[in-house]
C-alpha cells in the first residue's frame, strides 16, 4: 500500500466519476457520498457504499476473498499442486519412467490405483509427476508474460506518442497469429526437450495480451485527478508511475495474469499433445494424453486420469482468477 | 462511414505485413525450408544448393519475402510437399474448415447468447449459478481433452457418431467437432452476454424504458438486448479467425482433412510453402473478420457511425 | 387528491445489512400543484419517487409498508400489468442525466414514438408524426430533421427537452422530475425549468420536483418537503419555509446558500455527514449534526409536529420546533 498522499480532497473527487472503478480513490470516496440517492439511483449498489469504515481496495478484496468458498477451494487445490510438484515422492513413491511392457493397458490394482498405460507405466505416478511440468510452465510463463507485458504496456500507456503507436501495431500483429499454430511452427524445429522453449514461446506470444491490459489501465489511472495533482505538484515521471499509477493499474493485470496462468497450462498440454511441446521421456499430462489416445478403447483410464488432473489444475487457476476479479471489481458486486 | 472503412483498411496493412513477415521469418529462419523437399532422405549438398538457388533461398530474407508476397498476389502460393500446388490443397481444405467454423459460430450464437441472456436476467438464481459453473468447467478443460472425451463417449462407447469424419466432411458429421471447436468460445460468449445484460439491466436507459410503461418483453428485446449484444457481436466476429486457426486440434482428433490437417502435415514435413501460404490466408481471414466486426459495430452503435 | 403517499417504508438488503432508505414518508400532491422534495443524497427522496413510479429495483429494494394512492387507488396493490399501464401514461418521470437515460442506439424519434405505439396502439408513421409534434412543443429547432438523430447528437439542454417531451407525450396527470437540471449548465437550467413549469401550468399536472437546489425551489414550488435519513423532517408552503424554517436541518440548508447581500461572511455548512442508512442514529437521526440537540433528541424519535400557524398546513419533526421557528 502506498502511504496516503497529502492531497486527500483530490482523491475523493477523482473517485466520484464513473471511471476508475478499480482504484483506491473510487472505493474510498463512495463511502463518503454514495447512498441510495446516488446518480445511478437504482438503489445501493454495493456494500462499500453503506459500510461505515473506509477500507482500501486491497483489504476490502482480501476481506471478501477469505469468505469466498471458490477462492478457498481453488487456493487449496493450487497449494496441493505446488507441494506435489516440489516433492512428488511424498505421495508417489514410484519412478515415473519405470515401465513394464508386460503390464501395458492393465487396469487398477493394489498399489497402482490408476492402472497402467499403453507402455506399461504406472498412470498414478506419471499423473503425480506431470503436475511439476504444468505448474513450472504455468508459473514461469506467467511471470515472464506479466513482467514483459506490464512493463511495455505500462510505459507505452504512460508516455504515449510514437512508441505507444508502434507497440499497439505490434500487439495487433501478434493477435493476428493463432497461438497453437504459432506454437507448431516455432516449436516444431526445436530439439531441446526442456520446458524452456515452451515457456519462451508462451512469453513471446502471450505478452501482447497483458500489455494491452496494462496500457489501458495505466491510461485510466493517469487520467485520475490525483495523478494530475501529483504532476502539478512536480512529481517526477518515475515517482508518478511507481507510486501513484502502478498501485492502481496493477489490479487488472493480476486478474488477467492469474486466469492466463490456467490457460498457459492448458496450452503446454495442447502443444505436448500435438507433439511439439515437451516430448518423451519428459513427463507431461499432454504427452500422456496423446500417448493414451490410440489405446482409448482398451485402456480409457490412461486417458482419463491425466485429463482429469489437467482439467482440475486449469480450473483451479481460472477460478482463483475469477474470485480475485470479483473481489477487486466493486462494479460487479 | 466510407472514410471509416478506408481508415480501418489502411490500419490493416501493417498488421498484415507484420503477421505474414513474422510467420515467414519463423518458418524460414528457424527451420530449413529445403530440408523437407528431398522426402525422408537428407538432401545431398549439390541438390540442396541447386534447390536453394531455384527457390531464391540464397537471397536475403526480405527479398524472399517480397518475391513470395508478389507471387501470392498473383495467385501463386507455391508447391506443397507432394508436388501439388498449395492453392489446390487450399481448395479442398478450406471448404471443410469453413463448414466446421460455421457450425461453431452458429453454436456460439444460438447456445451462447441464449444462455447468456437467460442467466444475465436471473443473476444469482440457481440457473445462473449452474450455468456459470458449467462455463468455468468448459473453459478449464482444454479443447483436446473435451474432444477426446466426447469422441470416446459418443463415438466409441455409445456409437452415436463416427469417431472420425469422412473425407467429404458433410455438415451432419461436423456437428460434434464443431461444438468441440466452439466449446471454449461458447462459454466466453455466455459469460460475456451475461455480464453485459446484467450491467445494462441496471442502466439508466433501461430504467427509463420501464418508467415509460413498456412491457417487459419490449424493454428486454428492444432496449436491453440491442445494447448488450454489441460487445458479444464483436467477440464472435473476431473469433472467426481464431476458430479457423485453432481448428488444428479439433481436426486432428476427428481426423478432419481441413486447414488444420494440411498445416499440421506441412509443419511435420517442414514444407515452408504450405505453412506460409495457409497462414497468410488465415491472417487475411482474421483481418477480414475484424473489418466485418468494425462495420457491424458501426451499424449497431450510432455513436461510432457518426463519430 | 391526485397523489397521496402514506407512511411509505423502503429498505435495501445489502451485504452490510439492511439499509433503511425510506422510513415512513407521507406526502401529497394535487393537480396543478408543485411539491419540491429537498434533501442531500441518501435522504431517500429518489427512492420514494421510484417507489411511487414502480421502478424500484426489487430486489435488493423492498417496500415493507405504506400506500401510494393515485386518484384514490393504491398503486402498490395493483398487478404489474396494470401498474405498467399507469407508468408513462398517467404518471411519468424525468431523470437527471438525459444522456444516459436515453437509449444510445435508438433515434429520439423511435424513443418518443414508442410511447404512442405501445400505449395508444398507433402506427409507426403516426407515432413518428407525434414525435415531431412533441419536439416542436418543447422547442427543439428543426424537429422534422432531428427526429431521425440519436441522443448523442443533441446538446445537454436539448436532450433534457427530449426527456421532458417523452414524459409529456401522453399528457400524464403527474410528473416526477428527479433533479432535472442538475446535470445542465446554469444558463440552460433556467430555460429547462421554465419549460417544465410552463407545460405543467398548461396541462394542470401535478409535479414532484426532487432537488437539492433551493434556488430552483423558490421559483417554481408551491410546497416543500425536506427529507433526512428517509424521513420528512419538515413540510411547509414554500414561502413559510424561506421566512422561518421550523427544523434546524432546513435552517442549515438555507444558511448554506451563498447570498449576494451577505458577501464577505463565512459560508455556513452543516457539520458532519449524512448517516449510514444501515445504522441510523437512535432518536432524531439528525441529532449528531444538530446545533440544538439536547438529551431527548438522542433517545426519542420526534413525530411530525403540527406547527401550522397560518391557514396552510405545516409540519416539523423537531422536538424544539418552537425554538427553531422563533429563535
Amino acid at each position: 500500500m502506498p502511504e496516503q498522499p497529502p492531497y486527500e480532497p483530490e482523491r475523493a473527487i477523482a473517485g466520484t466519476g464513473t471511471g476508475g472503478q478499480m482504484d483506491l480513490a473510487a472505493s474510498e470516496a463512495t463511502t463518503l457520498e454514495g447512498t441510495p440517492d446516488g446518480p445511478g439511483g437504482s438503489g445501493p449498489g454495493g456494500s462499500s457504499d453503506l459500510g461505515g469504515r473506509p477500507r482500501s481496495l486491497w483489504s476490502d478484496a482480501w476481506h471478501d476473498l477469505r469468505r469466498n468458498p471458490v477462492f478457498i477451494i481453488s487456493g487449496l487445490v493450487i497449494l496441493f499442486l505446488v507441494v506435489i510438484s516440489v516433492w512428488p515422492s511424498l505421495i508417489a513413491p514410484g519412478n515415473p519412467l519405470h515401465c513394464e511392457l508386460s503390464k501395458a493397458q492393465e487396469g487398477s490394482q493394489p498399489g497402482h490405483p490408476f492402472g497402467y498405460d499403453g507402455q506399461g507405466c504406472d498412470v498414478y505416478t506419471r499423473t503425480v509427476y506431470g503436475a511439476r511440468t504444468s505448474v513450472l510452465v504455468g508459473v514461469l510463463a506467467t511471470l515472464g508474460v506479466a513482467v514483459l507485458g506490464s512493463v511495455l504496456g505500462g510505459l507505452a500507456g504512460f508516455f504515449g506518442g510514437v512508441g505507444d503507436s508502434i507497440l499497439s501495431r505490434i500487439t495487433d500483429v501478434f493477435f493476428a497469429i493463432p497461438v497453437v499454430l504459432g506454437g507448431l511452427v516455432l516449436l516444431s524445429v526445436i530439439t531441446s526437450n526442456t520446458v524452456w522453449p515452451v515457456i519462451g514461446f508462451i512469453v513471446l506470444l502471450g505478452w501482447p495480451q497483458i500489455s494491452r491490459i496494462a496500457r489501458g489501465s495505466v491510461i485510466t489511472a493517469k487520467q485520475n485527478d490525483y495523478v494530475q495533482a501529483a504532476r502539478a505538484l512536480g512529481a517526477s515521471n518515475s515517482r508518478l508511475l511507481l507510486r501513484h499509477i502502478a498501485p492502481n493499474a496493477v489490479a487488472p493485470v493480476i486478474v488477467v495474469a492469474t486466469i492466463a496462468l490456467g490457460t498457459y497450462i492448458a496450452l503446454e498440454a495442447t502443444l505436448s499433445y500435438l507433439g511439439v511441446g515437451l516430448k518423451p521421456p519428459s513427463v507431461s499430462w499432454g504427452i500422456d494424453i496423446s500417448a493414451a489416445s490410440p489405446y482409448v478403447r482398451n485402456a480409457p483410464h490412461a486417458l482419463l486420469w491425466p485429463s482429469g488432473a489437467l482439467a482440475v489444475t486449469v480450473l483451479a487457476f481460472i477460478m482463483l482468477g475469477d474470485a480475485v476479479r470479483d473481489a477487486l471489481d466493486p462494479k460487479l458486486r | 462511414m466510407g472514410r471509416y472503412v478506408v481508415r480501418r483498411l489502411l490500419q490493416m496493412i501493417p498488421v498484415f505485413i507484420g503477421a505474414t513477415l513474422l510467420i515467414f521469418l519463423m518458418v524460414n529462419v528457424m527451420g530449413d525450408p529445403i530440408a523437407g523437399l528431398c522426402g525422408e532422405r537428407e538432401c545431398d549438398p549439390a541438390t540442396a544448393a541447386q534447390l536453394r538457388k531455384e527457390f531464391g533461398l540464397d537471397k536475403p530474407v526480405w527479398q524472399q519475402y517480397l518475391t513470395y508476397m508478389g507471387n501470392v498476389f498473383t495467385g501463386d502460393f507455391g508447391t506443397a510437399f507432394n508436388g501439388q500446388p498449395v492453392t489446390e490443397l487450399m481448395g479442398t481444405a478450406f471448404p471443410v474448415t469453413i463448414r466446421l467454423t460455421i457450425v461453431a459460430i452458429v453454436a456460439e450464437i444460438v447456445i451462447g447468447i441464449t444462455l447468456g441472456v437467460v442467466t444475465g436476467l436471473r443473476r444469482g438464481r440457481p440457473v445462473d449459478t449452474t450455468v456459470l459453473v458449467l462455463t468455468l468447467v468448459v473453459i478449464s478443460v482444454p479443447t483436446f481433452v473435451t474432444g477426446l472425451l466426447l469422441q470416446l463417449l459418443l463415438g466409441v462407447k455409445w456409437e452415436w457418431i463416427r469417431p472420425s469424419v469422412s473425407p467429404e466432411a458433410p455438415f451432419d458429421e461436423l456437428i460434434v467437432p464443431g461444438l468441440v471447436l466452439a466449446s471454449v468460445s461458447l462459454a466466453y460468449v455466455t459469460r460475456l452476454t451475461r455480464t453485459s445484460i446484467a450491467e445494462n439491466r441496471r442502466s439508466d436507459y433501461v430504467r427509463t424504458a420501464i418508467a415509460k410503461g413498456l412491457p417487459r418483453r419490449r424493454v428486454i428485446t428492444r432496449h436491453l438486448l440491442r445494447n448488450s449484444l454489441i460487445p458479444v457481436v464483436t467477440f464472435i466476429g473476431t473469433d472467426i479467425g481464431a476458430l479457423m486457426g485453432g481448428a488444428i486440434v479439433t481436426e486432428r482428433i476427428f481426423n478432419i482433412h481441413g486447414v488444420g490437417y494440411q498445416l499440421y502435415q506441412g509443419i511435420l514435413r517442414q514444407n515452408t510453402q504450405t505453412v506460409v501460404g495457409f497462414v497468410t490466408v488465415l491472417v487475411l481471414v482474421f483481418l477480414a473478420a475484424n473489418l466485418l466486426v468494425d462495420l457491424l459495430y458501426a451499424v449497431l452503435d450510432p455513436r461510432i457511425r457518426y463519430a | 387528491m391526485l397523489l397521496e403517499v402514506r407512511d411509505l417504508h423502503v429498505e435495501f438488503h445489502t451485504r452490510d445489512g439492511v439499509a433503511r432508505a425510506v422510513n415512513g414518508v407521507s406526502y401529497a400532491v394535487e393537480a396543478g400543484e408543485t411539491l419540491a422534495v429537498l434533501g442531500e443524497s441518501g435522504s431517500g427522496k429518489s427512492v420514494t419517487a421510484q417507489a411511487v413510479m414502480g421502478i424500484l429495483d426489487m430486489p435488493p429494494g423492498r417496500i415493507t409498508a405504506g400506500e401510494v394512492l393515485f386518484e384514490g387507488r393504491d398503486l402498490l396493490k395493483l398487478k404489474e400489468e396494470e401498474r405498467r399501464k399507469v407508468r408513462g401514461a398517467e404518471m411519468a418521470m424525468i431523470f437527471q442525466d438525459a444522456l444516459s437515460s436515453l437509449n444510445p442506439v435508438l433515434t429520439v424519434g423511435d424513443q418518443l414514438g414508442e410511447m404512442f405505439t405501445v400505449h395508444r396502439g398507433m402506427s409507426r408513421k403516426d407515432a413518428r408524426a407525434k414525435a415531431v409534434e412533441l419536439m416542436d412543443r418543447v422547442r427543439i429547432p428543426a424537429a422534422r430533421e432531428r427526429v431521425r438523430q440519436y441522443p448523442h447528437q443533441f446538446s445537454g439542454g436539448m436532450r433534457q427537452r427530449i426527456m421532458i417531451a417523452m414524459a409529456m407525450a401522453l399528457e400524464p396527470k403527474l410528473i416526477i422530475a428527479d433533479e432535472p437540471t442538475t446535470a445542465l449548465d446554469v444558463t440552460v437550467q433556467a430555460q429547462v425549468m421554465e419549460l417544465l413549469a410552463e407545460l405543467q401550468r398548461e396541462f394542470r399536472m401535478g409535479l414532484i420536483l426532487i432537488t437539492h437546489d433551493l434556488g430552483v425551489v423558490a421559483d417554481v414550488a408551491d410546497k416543500i418537503a425536506v427529507m433526512y435519513a428517509g424521513r420528512i423532517v419538515e413540510s411547509a408552503p414554500v414561502h413559510d419555509i424561506y421566512k422561518a424554517p421550523a427544523h434546524p436541518y432546513t435552517r442549515g440548508l438555507l444558511d448554506s446558500i451563498p447570498r449576494l447581500d451577505q458577501k464577505g461572511r463565512e459560508l455556513y455548512a452543516i457539520k458532519g455527514l449524512p448517516p449510514n442508512l444501515t445504522r441510523i442514529p437512535p432518536g432524531c437521526a439528525f441529532h449528531p449534526r444538530c446545533p440544538m440537540a439536547q438529551e431527548v433528541c438522542r433517545t426519542d424519535v420526534p413525530p411530525l409536529y403540527d406547527v401550522t400557524e397560518s391557514d396552510a398546513e405545516r409540519g416539523s419533526a423537531c422536538h424544539f420546533w418552537r425554538e427553531c421557528l422563533h429563535g
